[in-house]
């Protein structure tokens, strides 16, 4: 089981990516736990034990704070690529979930 | 068109982008973000006690004075509930003790009041610059709080205590000094030295707020947030960190005006102004392009216009941003940038001319906009008009780019379904 943080402005938009990677996850018998959070919820939720953070396209300009705190923990993070953050777009943020870990 | 949003990101996009994460106004930002649900649920109050149905209205009117309390102790000591916040979030960004940054903030802050005795009572507080008027005075107090507790800590100018003191106790005997030096500091300046802090800063930031109320001042950030969203980045999170306080400024006075029955308020441009008239759907205003993908030839368009019509409606716009893509899409770029002025403009002059009553409530985002602009204008029924206008405007400004759009793409499936048959 992995388990996937995604880091959006409040958490609202990453929440609808969240469902189209859990419904390509689901599709490939995959079994993943992806959570959607704000970047005000970041510095608490990073250290409940996560495999991985994406950071969403629109906020990547935080990265390098976020990083700071991710390095530390020694968890992989990187920015989901924007044709990936769209409903449409589950198997390419999977892909690239795989990629990472 | 590759070129020009190079230059967009380099010149514009890397500076506002640094200045939006650097360290004072990142803590300026998530501490006034952590008072929002205060704020919103208190100046509901506002709309209780002045519903917009009249006969409503007649009944509560004897209540006004209790229906409003809760609102006065939200909205009303906004200011001091931001200034823990920030003082909190500065601490903390320097390693700090945030719980330790936060009181000596709200100390900070509160110390630039002078108590006044009433009789009966006894000392008391006055409230006047503890809400958004006192939003500014709040910022620096807490930054100098939080600056003196950082400057003393890293050159060692505390008490050190032994190892096996429990954290909390070591916490407190660390903040001593730092509590001492920025008590005595304020204390000298407003009390002995009799100079009006607060007077100071907010006479300071005056400009500033006059400026966001003007129609350049609303144009501004709205031209600002598009340009940064065309390249993908979280405009509002950004140019917000920055205009946040002179919204909240400007929306305090106009709930104070309102909390006392004003008929005509004195600001247009809080941020329910942008939020609800103008990023409709999103920033943007892309329900209407939206709209606009329901109807299209173009299955990719059609099934985005689907999986993101709620989410719009919402005003969550991420999908449609990334999923058309709008971003670094020179035809739907054009107006997404366009558009949104010429709402604003619109809105703006409606608002100056009294047609549409100013927004004094702070709506949750997520509300869809006719919905949310009824409520930010306690209850204004031509806000939902206005709402409507502007959702056909954008779509007719949409329009054409989007059918060149639908064009291209429809051309695309069409060699895809030759290449795969």
């Amino acid at each position: 089981m992995k388990k996937v943080l995604l880091v959006c402005s409040g958490g609202m938009s990453s929440a609808i990516v969240v469902k189209a990677i859990e419904k390509e996850a689901a599709k490939e018998n995959m079994e993943i736990v992806v959570k959607a959070i704000g970047t005000g919820e970041y510095d608490e939720e990073i250290r409940q034990g996560w495999d991985l953070v994406l950071v969403a396209p629109q906020v990547r300009h935080r990265l390098t704070v976020f990083k700071e705190v991710a390095d530390e923990l020694g968890i992989p993070i990187d920015v989901i690529s924007a044709q990936g953050y769209s409903p449409m777009g589950g198997a390419k943020v999977l892909k690239q979930i795989k990629s990472l870990i | 068109m590759n070129k020009f949003f190079e230059v967009v990101e380099k010149i514009f996009m890397a500076p506002m982008t640094k200045l939006a994460e650097q360290r004072h106004l990142r803590a300026i930002r998530d501490g006034i973000v952590s008072t929002m649900s205060l704020i919103i649920i208190g100046s509901f109050f506002l709309v209780i006690a002045f519903p917009p149905i009249p006969a409503l209205a007649e009944l509560v009117k004897p209540h006004i004075g209790k229906i409003l309390f809760p609102f006065r102790l939200t909205m009303g000591l906004m200011a001091l509930y931001a200034s823990y916040g920030i003082g909190y979030s500065l601490a903390k960004s320097y390693k700090l003790d945030g719980v330790s940054g936060g009181i000596l903030s709200m100390a900070a802050f509160l110390l630039t009041i002078v108590p006044q005795t009433v009789k009966g009572i006894g000392w008391v507080l006055p409230m006047g610059n503890l809400g958004g008027s006192g939003m500014f005075v709040a910022i620096i107090m807490s930054i100098f709080a939080v600056e003196v507790m950082r400057f003393l800590q890293t050159r060692k100018i505390m008490f050190k205590m032994p190892e096996g003191v429990p954290d909390s106790v070591a916490r407190s005997f660390e903040a001593l000094i730092p509590a001492a030096v920025i008590i005595t500091v304020i204390w000298v300046i407003r009390h002995l030295l009799n100079f009006d802090i607060q007077v100071f800063i907010m006479n300071l930031f005056k400009p500033l707020v006059t400026a966001g109320n003007t129609l350049p001042g609303v144009l501004v950030p709205i031209i600002l947030i598009t340009l940064l969203w065309a390249a993908g980045i979280h405009g509002v999170s950004v140019v917000g960190a920055i205009a946040r306080p002179i919204w909240l400024v400007l929306l305090d006075e106009n709930m104070k005006a309102a909390a006392e029955g004003a008929k005509i308020l004195p600001n247009i441009a809080p941020e329910p102004f942008f939020q609800w008239f103008v990023w409709i759907g999103g920033s943007g205003a892309t329900l209407a392009l939206v709209i606009l993908f329901l109807t299209s030839k173009a299955k990719y368009l059609k099934q985005l216009g689907k999986a993101s019509l709620i989410p719009s409606i919402c005003n969550i716009n991420e999908p449609v941003v990334f999923g058309a893509p709008i971003m670094l899409n020179p035809i739907l770029v054009i107006p997404f940038i366009i558009g949104p002025v010429i709402t604003g403009i619109l809105s703006y002059v409606a608002m100056a001319l009294n047609l549409v009553t100013r927004p004094s409530v702070l709506a949750p985002w997520t509300l869809p906009a006719p919905i949310g602009a009824y409520l930010a204008t306690g209850g204004d029924w031509r806000a939902v008009i206005l709402v409507l206008i502007n959702i056909a405007i954008m779509a007719i400004i949409y329009y054409p780019f989007f059918k060149i759009y639908e064009k291209k793409l429809l051309e695309e499936e069409k060699e895809q379904a030759k290449s795969t048959s």
